[in-house]
């Protein structure tokens, strides 16, 4: 399917925000633009002497290929269970003193936010670390999918766990995907 | 997102990214109860060609439980009317 086609795959996404949200954690899946200060003021505490905020913006190109738009599709429910637990984790693991991970869905406009991570701790090593960490868990893990389409019109699924791009939309007899794991 | 409930004596399932792609859906009710280790295979004979282009890298979910449907004891259990699967290809967020 092109994307002058009407696409037989709609991604279906929730018309409002998807939250969870505890003293210390912040999780959300959401259709909204994303507001970064929103996270940050979230893991803001007089025991937190570090903040460490990543903002994940899409990019224009893959490999050299002119991305023309993206679109993020989710499965809601789990991808909100497997965010929280990264979340839990990382707040063990690391001592944060709180942690928000909010993840866009639906079309993300190139050069816009498509995730926001931010967290707090006492101090500045742990806060790094989990701000890295909880990207990389959240990029390898959270049931949520990108689909590039490319100037000229294809449509293509990444897979983020091979660098290589997924199946193009709509023409499963040329499957691109590089076997370079 | 989820699909609506599915009617007596089916399961419902949810596709997502490549898995929709391929099957031009995103989810649909398919009769029950069929195991585990069977849901290639059933899926496979609804969309040929389906296992090697999407499933032989796709993970499944049953009430959103990562469930191993090639191998071990999760292969043997059943999936039951009212479950909800889910076909769950390689994640991309960021």
């Amino acid at each position: 399917m092109s994307t002058t086609e009407p696409s037989t795959y709609t991604p279906d996404i929730p018309s409002k925000p998807v939250t969870k949200t505890t003293p210390s954690i912040h999780v959300e899946l959401t259709p909204n633009a994303l507001n970064p200060s929103t996270a940050t003021a979230f893991v803001r505490s007089p025991s937190a002497g570090a903040t460490v905020l990543f903002i994940g913006t899409t990019r224009d190109s893959f490999n050299n290929l002119p991305v023309s738009s993206l679109a993020y599709t989710s499965y809601p429910p789990l991808a909100m269970n497997t965010l929280y637990a990264i979340a839990t984790s990382m707040l063990t693991k690391h001592e944060l003193t709180k942690i928000a991970i909010v993840h866009k869905l639906g079309e993300c406009p190139i050069g816009e936010e498509s995730i926001v991570i931010a967290v707090s701790a006492p101090h500045r090593q742990a806060a790094w670390r989990a701000g890295e960490e909880a990207l990389e868990e959240t990029k390898k893990r959270a049931e949520i999918w990108k689909l590039e389409r490319f100037e000229g019109g294809e449509g293509v699924w990444r897979a983020n766990r091979d660098g290589a791009m997924g199946t193009k939309v709509g023409s499963e007899e040329e499957k691109v995907k590089e076997e370079n794991k | 997102m989820s699909a609506a409930k599915a009617p007596p004596g089916h399961f419902s399932i949810l596709y997502f990214a490549a898995a929709s792609s391929f099957t031009g859906k995103s989810s649909e009710h398919l009769p029950a109860p069929v195991s585990a280790r069977s849901l290639f295979d059933e899926l496979e004979q609804r969309y040929p060609g389906m296992r090697d282009k999407v499933l032989g890298s796709c993970a499944v979910t049953v009430n959103l439980e990562y469930v191993d449907v090639e191998d071990g004891e999760d292969a043997d259990r059943a999936i039951e009317a009212g479950d909800e699967v889910a076909i769950i290809p390689p994640v991309s967020s960021g």
